[in-house]
């Protein structure tokens, strides 16, 4: 990725990760999960702050850290990794609001060349459909999968 | 392997970090992920990522 990014830790399993924004708000606990879903080695990833004081995970608010591109790319490289470990894995993502879809979609869009290098890239449209993504469209989700090579 | 190779690798050496394993078979983000099976449940896949089990 172009954009800098966060050193991140993550179980041994690699479907959990953790590390820390640090931006005008101060430091602030992200993690990112990829959990099975019902279909067959397809996984939701889904990321969020880690609240402290509570002891639970927020992924709607909008932190405003000041460095959004950032943890973007710091989650990006979570993908790399994953799909290191589970090659044949589908990746499905979408935002828990329709700005965090938009934040995910201009984060593929930002890296999208790079990203083709390596990975198949869809988006799923209103239609419940799926094409490969383009830059500028409006999707609902995205599913990314690690290309043969 | 050396340093260079190393840099130029796009996958990324994980650190491990065993407390993490704390969250082994819980979901976090449970109410993304039922929305996310739902969509996936009424969506037409891309036809090249049906696994034919056949």
């Amino acid at each position: 990725m172009k954009f800098k990014k966060y050193e991140y830790t993550a179980d041994d399993e690699l479907h959990f990760y953790e590390f820390k924004s640090i931006g005008i708000k101060g430091e602030i606990k992200k993690v990112v999960e990829y959990s099975k879903m019902n279909i067959e080695e397809y996984y939701n990833l889904a990321f969020g702050d880690f609240d402290e004081k509570k002891n639970e995970i927020n992924d709607k608010v909008v932190t405003n850290n000041g460095d959004s591109l950032k943890v973007l790319a710091t989650v990006a490289s979570t993908v790399y990794a994953f799909t290191g470990k589970y090659p044949d894995a589908k990746i499905f993502a979408t935002g828990s609001t329709e700005v965090r879809t938009r934040l995910y979609r201009m984060g593929i869009t930002n890296n999208l060349v790079e990203i083709q290098e390596d990975f198949d890239v869809y988006g799923m449209k209103l239609n419940d459909t799926f094409e490969e993504f383009i830059a500028g469209e409006d999707y609902i989700g995205f599913l990314i999968t690690r290309k043969k090579k | 392997m050396k340093i260079n190779e190393l840099n130029k690798k796009k996958i990324p050496l994980v650190k491990i970090n065993k407390d993490l394993n704390k969250y082994k078979g819980k979901v976090l983000f449970e109410k993304k992920l039922e929305k996310a099976n739902k969509l996936l449940e009424r969506a037409k896949l891309p036809s090249e990522l049906i696994i034919n089990k056949g």
